[in-house]
């Protein structure tokens, strides 16, 4: 199995109120899913997002990816699971203001480390390419427009050939059509055998995924499949 | 990530952000600016104290003095005692093991003619051993010989202060002058000797060896025979085999002399207590100039500390996507450290460059003697590194324990 919870929880201490955002999350997710996670704010979707994609650590529970305990690692450790097992789409793109796409795109190979800087670019432009995005290599984040630029953030995702693509709200900042276009690409990723797991409040979204996983209080409350 | 490529990472992020940087690199800049002024200050005050005991003779001699006392205070001892004489001068040349050379010297005022000028002048009588001899040439003819000693000839040797009243023109070596009425063969022609200190005020900076320039030569013999009643000395110049030697040779002239006198009426003074002086009054200026120069560096140092901070804020956000691509805590610590070397090496470089502006500026126009060390640009960049290191490690040990899941968030 690729992704195994068993019984997580997640507490967080805001002054002296405790906040339970997960109250035992047990599930399982296995190779090349489409899976949607849904629910409205404050349902825990998006600090699982966080422990499924290992910025975050479990207050109980286990959290297993490729049959691995990784709800024990610390900083380090969890620094290379992100990078070589977690690729993330944000809403908001977070791509680095500063610098070009090439150099956002190949930022991932950089953090991994043993890469060649000639392999960086060369990888980066091929998945740029491989998104449609050969000829904004030299372009800085803030000369594209919405679609483009989460494009490139999911290029970036990408890069590394990670195992599983973590989707946050991917088209909530794009209007309709751009949004319909990422869509397409992350189904496209689908049926190309990724792993993907969207968390999202938009059922259109949600409709898109396999395996939909309804999120309320802080746990699964409701499952479909499709 | 390995240092290189957080290196490349750093350097990337600088040359994205020019504003931030040259705004940081401006305290560095001046911090590393006076560094480089105040070294060359120290350098060059050390060079022109060490140059004046170079031009005064070399760091091997003693010159022994009769101390100063009043007739009225003496002890029976001290009045029995001949004082200095060139006798003590031969008994030091064959008793004293250390001993290289030997310089008696009678300085009279006397009356020197030729044709019909006179002029009351400055003798000294004394040997070859003229421990000036070396540094200040004889221009034309020669110096005295152990001839011109053991024969108590009558030969002069002039300085330059007088030639021109004296000969014009025409070439001195060979003439008869007389001094109090006794002929001399003119048998050389000192080299016009200068030393200025500067800074003293300007134009009207006194040349501190003209006494130098103003003295004729004879063999001490002859001064001696013609000119004094006794063989008592004004002073007694001796040089020891190697500048180690000085210390031993001391003790054996005090021996000697003390056996000599029955009384310690005479002192031994060495340059190097002069140089070491020199150095003590040098110290004191050293260590204003560092203070300056210190709160300067700090100053830089807090400033490039408060807007690496600033910008650990401002890029919070970008610390988190950093993360979440999988950058450890150690990436961002050394990403944000290089950012900050990188700075302040540049702010290094050009601080060395305006510093050397500067010590020219200070040499130029305050008249304040400067030397530049060739160590400089090391301890300049070595200076702009450790800023670096130092005020850069806050704010780096900051953005790498930021929570990525707080930073993604940060709005």
């Amino acid at each position: 199995m690729l992704i195994q919870t068993e019984a997580i929880t997640k507490t967080y201490e805001l002054g002296a109120a405790q906040v339970q955002a997960l109250r035992g999350v047990t599930l399982a997710i296995g190779g090349g899913e489409y899976v949607a996670v849904m629910g409205p704010s404050g349902s825990g979707k998006s600090t699982l997002m966080h422990i499924l994609g290992c910025l975050d650590t479990p207050t109980s529970g286990r959290y297993m990816l490729h049959d691995q305990e990784v709800s024990g690692l610390a900083g380090q450790g969890l620094a290379r699971v992100r990078n070589k097992e977690i690729g993330f789409v944000f809403q908001n793109f977070n791509l680095l203001p500063r610098i070009d796409l090439v150099a956002n795109v190949s930022l991932p190979l950089l953090y991994r480390g043993s890469v060649a800087r000639a392999d960086r670019r060369r990888k980066a432009v091929e998945v740029l390419d491989k998104l449609g995005l050969g000829n904004r290599l030299e372009h800085k984040p803030n000369e594209l427009s919405g679609g483009e630029r989460q494009r490139a953030a999911i290029a970036r995702a990408l890069v590394n050939d990670p195992s599983i693509v973590l989707a946050d709200e991917p088209t909530g900042n794009l209007d309709s059509k751009t949004g319909r276009e990422i869509m397409d690409i992350l189904d496209r990723l689908s049926a190309e055998g990724k792993t993907v797991v969207i968390v999202t409040h938009d059922a259109s979204v949600a409709a898109h995924a396999r395996r939909v996983l309804h999120f309320e209080d802080g746990i699964v409350a409701r499952e479909d499949r499709r | 990530m390995n240092l290189a490529e957080s290196f490349a990472a750093g350097m990337q992020d600088m040359a994205g952000n020019r504003g931030r940087a040259i705004i940081t690199t401006v305290g560095i800049v001046l911090g590393v600016a006076s560094v480089v002024t105040v070294l060359s200050l120290m350098h060059g005050g050390q060079a022109q104290t060490l140059a004046y005991f170079e031009e005064l003779g070399g760091l091997r001699e003693l010159r022994i003095t009769n101390s100063r006392s009043d007739r009225v205070f003496m002890t029976a001892a001290e009045r029995a005692s001949e004082r200095l004489t060139y006798r003590d001068a031969q008994a030091i040349l064959e008793e004293c093991p250390s001993v290289l050379t030997v310089d008696p010297e009678i300085v009279r005022f006397l009356q020197v003619s030729y044709g019909d000028e006179t002029f009351q002048m400055k003798v000294l009588g004394t040997t070859r051993h003229y421990p000036y001899a070396d540094d200040m040439p004889v221009a034309v003819g020669r110096f005295l010989t152990d001839q011109d000693c053991e024969n108590y000839a009558n030969v002069v040797l002039m300085g330059p202060t007088y030639r021109e009243d004296l000969f014009g023109s025409e070439d001195p070596i060979g003439r008869i002058i007389t001094i109090e009425g006794i002929p001399f063969t003119v048998v050389g022609l000192m080299e016009k000797k200068e030393f200025y200190f500067r800074g003293g005020g300007g134009p009207g900076d006194r040349n501190v060896l003209e006494w130098f320039n103003l003295s004729h030569y004879i063999p001490i013999t002859t001064m001696i025979k013609r000119f004094t009643v006794s063989d008592e000395l004004g002073g007694l110049e001796i040089a020891a085999r190697t500048v180690e030697d000085v210390a031993k040779l001391e003790e054996e002239v005090r021996t000697v002399l003390r056996r000599r006198h029955g009384v310690e009426d005479f002192e031994i003074d060495s340059k190097q207590e002069g140089v070491q002086e020199q150095a003590e009054q040098q110290r004191f200026f050293n260590i204003v100039f560092w203070a300056v120069a210190f709160v300067s560096l700090f100053v830089g140092g807090v400033v490039i500390a408060n807007i690496m901070l600033s910008s650990v804020t401002e890029r919070v956000r970008e610390i988190g996507v950093r993360k979440a691509l999988g950058a450890s805590g150690r990436d961002v610590f050394v990403h944000f450290l290089v950012e900050a070397l990188a700075v302040t090496s540049i702010g290094g470089a050009v601080g060395l460059l305006v510093g050397l502006g500067m010590t020219a500026a200070v040499d130029r126009f305050l008249g304040m003697p400067t030397a530049l060390a060739p160590s400089i640009p090391l301890i300049a960049f070595m200076t702009s590194v450790a800023v670096g290191l130092i005020f850069g490690l806050f704010p780096a040990l900051r953005a790498a324990r930021l929570d990525p899941v707080e930073a993604l968030r940060y709005e």
